[in-house]
C-alpha cells in the first residue's frame, strides 16, 4: 500500500473522530472532600470547576457529564471512589483530589488504568517529581514552587533572618525546605524551625513565645484552613506582628480566610499563584462571573477549579475524545487565565506560572491583598521524574 | 532560654490558659457523670455549638452578646438533649450511652454544617481585652488571662455551691449515693436535670471563650473531645477536684512537652494516661472513696 | 454462651450463599463491596466475641485493625517480607499488643474499660500519625495483595479478592464460634454475668479476659492486614478513634452476642453508607439518626429482633428459642448493672 494512501486513511480517520467530537459525550469523574476537614476546599473548587464548564463548555461542542464523588480527603476513601470512578462508571477523565495523601493513594490505580487525572489542588511535590505520571496533569501548584520565590525576595528586602513555622506533615516539610534551600541560598540565615503536631494543635501560644526570643527578623510560615486562621489571630495577639513581620505561602491568608482573621491578617505580606485582586482581563471576568454565583470572591481554590475544566476544555477542543487522546492532550494546554499565562512542563507535567507577593490591606469590605510583585515563571526541577512516554 | 524567668512566667500562663479552657469543658462532663453516671461523648458537639453561637450571637451583639447567649443556647440544646433521649438513656448502662452520644456527634457535626457552612468561622477579641499586660515582666495577651480568670472565677464558685450550699450538699449525696439520696427526699431526677443543663452551659461557655482564640469550624468538638476525656480519667471520672487537678496536669504536660520535647508531646500525655489507669485505674481523685 | 440455633444457622447458610452468588455475578464495584463487607464483618467479629460475650465494650478495636494493617504493610513495604509470612507477623505482633491491653484494661469495668481502651487505641494513632517511620499523615502506599499464583489464583483480580476475602471471613466465623463455645468463651460468658461467682471459683479472671482479648485482636488483624491489601494504601485515619465506634455501632445494628447478627449489620451499615452517600453529602447525619433509633429502641439490632419476634410468635419451650431470649435479657440486665 503506498504512503499516500496510508496518509488519506489516517486524515479520514482523524475526520471522522473530529466530527465524532462535535456529539460527544465527555464523562468526568470529579473526586473532592465534600465532608471532613477539607470540606469548604472542595465546595470551592466544585464551584470554579462547574463556572469553567459553563464558560467555556459550548466552544468545544461536545457535552460534559459531571460525577462527583466525595473523597471525604480520606485516602482508602478516595481509592475506593477513583476505583468506581474508573471501572464502574467509565469515566473518561478525572478531575479534584484536594488532599496529597489521596493523590499519592490513587496514584498508581489512575497510571495503570490510564485514565488521565487533572489535579486541581494537592500540591505534593513528589506527585509530579519521583512520582509522576504521563496521565497526571496538575493544573494547581506545587509546594515547592510557591515558596522557593519568597526565599530570594525576603533576602532582596532586606529579612536575612527567619524562624520557621509549619505543621509536622509532608505539605509542611516540603515547603519549609524549598523556601529554606532558596532562602540560604541567597544569603540568609533559619535561625529556628518550628514543626507544630498537625491538625492536633489549634493552641500556638507556647511554640510562639518562643520565636520571639529567637534573635530572628522575621517569621516565615505556613498553616491552612482552620490553622491558619487560628495562627494568624494569635500571631497578631501575642504582639509578634510589630516585633517580627509575618511571611509566608499565601494559605495563611487566603482569600477563604481573611475575613475570619480581621485586621490580625493585615501587613502579612505572603507569595501566592493567584488573589482575587490580580489585574488582568481574564481575572475581571472570572471574579465577576464568580462573585455572582457564589456570593463571594474567588478564591485560589476556585481558580485551580476554573481553570481545570478550562485545560479539559481545551483538550477536547484539540480533537481528544476518549481517556487516550485527553491524556495526550492535557499537558499540552496552555491558556490566559485568570493567574496570568499558564502552560504545562512537559518535563513533569506541573503547571509553570507566575507567582504574585501581595500585602493584605484594609479595604471597604474587610482585609484584600495588594499585589506588590509579580514574580516571573520559574519552572520546578525535575526531582527524579522520568516522564514515560504515552503509547 | 530555659534558664530564663520570663520563659516559665510565659509557658506557665499558657499552660495555665489551656487548663482553664479545658477545665470548664471537663467539669460539666464529670459531674455529670458522677451524678448520672452517664457519660456524654457529645459533650464535644456541644462545645463546638457553643462557639458556633457566640460567633453568629457576636456579629450583631458584640462579644459580651455572644459569651452571654451561647451558654444560655446550648442549655436550651441541653434541654431538648435530655428530653428527647438522655432521660430514656438514663439506665441503659455504658455501651448504649457511648452509642447513642457518638451518634449525636455525627448529627450535630452535619447539622453545623449545614446551618454555618463548611468554612470557619471567626469570632472577634473584645476591644477592652484586645491588648497585652505585662505580667512579672512578660507581655501577655489580656484576652488569655481574661480566659484564665474566669476558668478560675467559675471553678471557685462551683466548689463554693459543691461544699457550702444546701444544694452542693444534695448534689454530694447524690453522686454518692443516688438511691439513698432518693430516699432522703431530694428530687434526684429534677436534680440530674439541672446539673446536666449547667453542664452543657458551661460546654457552650468554654466554646464561646475558646471562639476568638482558636477558629471556629464544625470538627472542633470532635478535636477537644480526646483531651477532655483524658482530663477526666486522669483526674478521676466525677469528681470536681478530679477535673481541676486533670486539667492542670493536661495543659501542663501538653505546654512545656510542645516546647521542651517536640518529638514526645503526645507520646507524653498518653503515656501519662497508661500510668495512672495502671497504677491508680479510677484516676487520681476518684469522686467515692 | 454461644449457641448456633436454627435460626442462626439458616442466616448464616442464607448470608454465605448470597455471598457467594453476588461474587460471581457483581460487576467491579458490586466485589469492592463484597470486600468491603467482609472485611468489616470480620473486625465486628471479632469486637462481638469481647464486647457481647465478655462485656468489654472496646474503642480500640479500630487502632487494632489499624496495627493489623500497619503491621503487614510495614513488613512487606520496609521490612521487604514476603506477604503470608507478613500477614502472620501482623496478626501476632497485634495479637500480643492486645492481649497486653486485655491485661492492664481488664481490672477495670463499664465505662472505665471503655475509657481505658479508648486512650490505648489514641495512643497508637498518635504514634503512628507522628512518627515519620510509618509515613506520617500521608500513609504508605504499594502494600502487594498476597500471591497465590501457584495455585493458579490471581488475587489483583476483584472476584478472586473478593472470594479471598470471604473465605477468610468464613475462616473467622468459625474460629470465633469454636473459641465462643470452648472453655475460654464459656467461662468469659460466665464473669460477664457475674465476676465476683467466677472468682470464687478460683478463675483467673484478668487472664481470661486477656486472652480473649488478645485473640479478638488476632482478629482484627486479620481484617486490618485484609484491609490494607484491598486498597493496597495505609493511612492513620484507620487507626481512629472513631472507626472503633463505628465498629461498635455495627456490632449494635446486628445484634450483641450473636455473632452472625453483626455479620448482617455489617452488610446493613455498607449497602446504607453507600445509598446516602450516593444521595448526600451529608450521609453522617442519617447514620448517626438511624444509629440513635436502633440503640434507643431497645431492641438487640436487627438481628435480636428478628430472634426475639420469632421466639415469641412461636411460643414454644424448645431450648432454642429460650436460649434466644435468654440473651436479649441477659445483654439488658447486664446494661443494666453496668449502670
Amino acid at each position: 500500500m503506498s504512503r499516500i494512501v496510508k496518509r488519506a486513511a489516517a486524515i479520514a480517520i482523524a475526520a471522522a473522530t473530529a466530527a465524532q467530537a462535535q456529539a460527544e459525550d465527555i464523562k468526568v469523574g470529579l473526586l473532592l472532600p465534600f465532608s471532613g476537614v477539607y470540606a469548604a476546599l472542595g465546595e470551592e473548587i466544585e464551584a470554579g470547576f462547574r463556572l469553567g464548564l459553563d464558560s467555556f463548555g459550548a466552544d468545544s461542542g461536545a457535552t460534559f457529564e459531571i460525577l462527583r464523588e466525595d473523597s471525604e480527603a480520606s485516602p482508602p476513601v478516595g481509592l475506593a471512589k477513583t476505583r468506581k470512578l474508573i471501572m464502574q462508571d467509565r469515566v473518561d477523565v478525572m478531575a479534584g483530589v484536594v488532599s496529597s495523601g489521596v493523590l499519592a493513594a490513587i496514584r498508581d490505580v489512575v497510571d495503570g488504568a490510564k485514565v488521565p487525572l487533572i489535579v486541581a489542588n494537592a500540591g505534593n511535590d513528589e506527585a509530579t517529581g519521583k512520582a509522576c505520571s504521563p496521565y497526571i496533569t496538575r493544573i494547581s501548584f506545587s509546594n515547592a514552587q510557591l515558596n522557593r520565590p519568597m526565599g530570594k525576595y525576603l533576602v532582596d528586602h532586606g529579612v536575612t533572618k527567619v524562624v520557621t513555622f509549619a505543621p509536622d506533615y509532608a505539605a509542611g516539610q516540603q515547603m519549609m525546605k524549598a523556601f529554606g534551600d532558596a532562602f540560604v541560598a541567597a544569603g540568609g540565615e533559619i535561625v529556628a524551625q518550628e514543626f507544630t503536631p498537625f491538625q492536633k494543635t489549634q493552641d500556638f501560644g507556647p511554640y510562639l513565645a518562643k520565636a520571639k526570643t529567637s534573635g530572628a527578623q522575621a517569621v516565615y510560615a505556613f498553616y491552612a484552613g482552620s490553622e491558619a486562621i487560628a495562627f494568624v489571630k494569635q500571631y497578631d495577639s501575642f504582639g509578634m506582628k510589630e516585633a517580627l513581620p509575618l511571611y509566608g505561602p499565601g494559605f495563611l491568608n487566603s482569600q477563604l480566610y481573611v475575613g475570619a482573621q480581621g485586621a490580625a491578617a493585615q501587613g502579612i505580606v505572603t507569595a501566592l499563584h493567584y488573589v482575587p485582586t490580580i489585574d488582568n482581563a481574564a481575572n475581571k471576568a472570572f471574579v465577576a462571573a464568580f462573585t455572582a454565583q457564589a456570593g463571594h470572591l474567588p478564591s485560589e481554590y476556585a481558580v485551580q477549579g476554573y481553570d481545570a475544566a478550562r485545560a479539559l476544555v481545551e483538550a477536547v477542543k484539540s480533537g481528544a475524545t476518549d481517556r487516550e487522546s485527553l491524556a495526550a492532550a492535557l499537558p499540552r494546554t496552555s491558556f490566559d487565565g485568570p493567574r496570568g499565562k499558564t502552560a504545562i512542563d512537559p518535563a513533569t507535567n506541573n503547571i509553570m506560572q507566575p507567582i504574585y507577593v501581595y500585602d493584605t490591606v484594609a479595604g471597604p469590605d474587610g482585609p484584600t491583598q495588594k499585589v506588590l510583585a509579580q514574580l516571573p515563571v520559574e519552572v520546578d526541577p525535575v526531582n527524579g521524574c522520568e516522564m514515560a512516554t504515552l503509547n | 532560654m530555659q534558664g530564663d524567668l520570663g520563659f516559665w512566667v510565659l509557658q506557665g500562663l499558657n499552660a495555665l490558659q489551656l487548663s482553664m479552657l479545658l477545665f470548664l469543658l471537663s467539669v460539666g462532663l464529670t459531674v455529670i457523670f458522677g451524678l448520672m453516671h452517664f457519660v456524654n461523648l457529645a459533650h464535644g458537639a456541644l462545645y463546638a455549638f457553643g462557639a458556633y453561637a457566640a460567633a453568629t450571637a457576636g456579629a450583631a451583639l458584640g462579644f459580651w452578646g455572644g459569651l452571654l447567649i451561647a451558654p444560655l443556647a446550648v442549655a436550651a440544646l441541653g434541654v431538648l438533649l435530655y428530653l428527647g433521649c438522655i432521660r430514656r438513656m438514663r439506665r441503659a448502662g455504658p455501651m448504649a450511652q457511648v452509642l447513642v452520644t457518638f451518634g449525636l456527634i455525627f448529627v450535630m457535626l452535619d447539622l453545623t454544617r449545614i446551618v454555618w457552612g463548611a468554612q470557619a468561622l471567626s469570632a472577634p477579641v473584645p476591644a477592652v481585652l484586645d491588648g497585652r499586660v505585662a505580667v512579672l515582666g512578660v507581655e501577655y495577651p489580656a484576652y488569655r488571662l481574661f480566659v484564665i480568670a474566669l476558668g478560675l472565677a467559675i471553678w471557685g464558685a462551683l466548689a463554693l455551691v459543691l461544699n457550702r450550699t444546701q444544694i452542693g450538699a444534695m448534689i454530694r449525696a447524690g453522686v454518692d449515693n443516688d438511691q439513698m439520696a432518693a430516699c432522703m427526699g431530694i428530687d434526684v431526677e429534677r436534680m440530674f436535670f439541672v446539673v446536666f443543663c449547667v453542664g452543657c452551659a458551661l460546654a457552650g461557655l468554654a466554646g464561646a471563650v475558646a471562639a476568638p482564640i482558636l477558629s471556629v469550624t464544625p470538627d472542633m468538638g470532635l478535636q477537644i473531645l480526646v483531651p477532655t476525656l483524658i482530663v477526666i480519667v486522669i483526674g478521676g471520672l466525677g469528681s470536681l477536684n478530679g477535673a481541676v487537678a486533670g486539667s492542670l496536669i493536661y495543659g501542663a504536660v501538653q505546654t512545656f512537652g510542645a516546647v521542651l520535647f517536640p518529638q514526645l508531646a503526645s507520646i507524653l500525655i498518653y503515656g501519662l494516661l497508661a500510668a495512672v489507669l495502671i497504677l491508680r485505674p479510677a484516676g487520681l481523685f476518684p469522686a467515692r472513696g | 454462651m454461644f449457641r448456633h440455633t436454627a435460626l442462626r444457622f439458616w442466616t448464616l447458610g442464607l448470608v454465605a450463599a448470597a455471598a457467594v452468588l453476588r461474587v460471581l455475578t457483581a460487576e467491579y464495584f458490586g466485589l469492592e463491596l463484597v470486600a468491603e463487607i467482609a472485611i468489616l464483618a470480620i473486625l465486628v467479629i471479632a469486637l462481638d466475641m469481647v464486647a457481647g460475650f465478655g462485656g468489654m465494650v472496646s474503642l480500640c478495636h479500630g487502632a487494632l485493625m489499624g496495627a493489623g494493617a500497619y503491621g503487614y504493610a510495614m513488613l512487606t513495604v520496609k521490612a521487604g517480607l514476603a506477604p503470608p509470612a507478613a500477614f502472620a507477623g501482623a496478626v501476632a505482633i497485634t495479637g500480643a499488643a492486645a492481649w497486653a491491653i486485655g491485661a492492664v484494661c481488664g481490672r477495670s469495668q463499664g465505662i472505665y474499660f471503655i475509657m481505658a481502651t479508648l486512650a490505648f487505641g489514641q495512643m497508637a494513632y498518635s504514634i503512628v500519625f507522628e512518627q515519620p517511620a510509618f509515613g506520617g499523615d500521608d500513609g504508605m502506599s504499594g502494600v502487594p495483595r498476597i500471591d497465590l499464583s501457584l495455585i493458579g489464583v490471581d488475587l489483583n483480580d476483584p472476584r478472586s479478592f473478593a472470594f479471598f476475602c470471604l473465605l477468610l471471613l468464613g475462616g473467622v466465623y468459625w474460629f470465633a464460634t469454636h473459641v465462643l463455645q470452648a472453655g475460654l468463651g464459656r467461662t468469659l460468658t460466665g464473669i460477664m454475668h457475674n465476676e465476683q461467682r467466677m472468682r470464687a471459683l478460683g478463675v483467673n479472671v484478668w487472664r481470661i479476659k486477656a486472652d480473649m482479648f488478645g485473640l479478638s485482636g488476632m482478629i482484627a488483624a486479620v481484617a486490618g492486614a485484609l484491609a490494607a491489601q484491598h486498597v493496597m494504601f495505609v493511612s492513620p485515619g484507620l487507626l481512629n478513634w472513631t472507626v472503633s465506634g463505628e465498629a461498635l455501632v455495627v456490632v449494635i445494628l446486628g445484634g450483641l452476642g450473636t455473632i452472625i447478627g453483626p455479620v448482617i449489620g455489617a452488610i446493613a451499615f455498607v449497602m446504607l453508607k453507600h445509598e446516602i452517600s450516593a444521595h448526600t453529602d451529608y450521609w453522617h447525619l442519617f447514620v448517626g439518626v438511624i444509629l440513635i433509633a436502633v440503640v434507643m429502641s431497645r431492641a438487640n439490632g436487627i438481628f435480636g429482633w428478628v430472634e426475639q419476634r420469632l421466639s415469641r410468635a412461636r411460643k414454644v419451650t424448645a431450648g432454642d428459642a429460650i436460649d434466644a431470649q435468654g440473651r436479649t435479657d441477659a445483654a439488658g440486665t447486664r446494661a443494666r448493672d453496668d449502670a
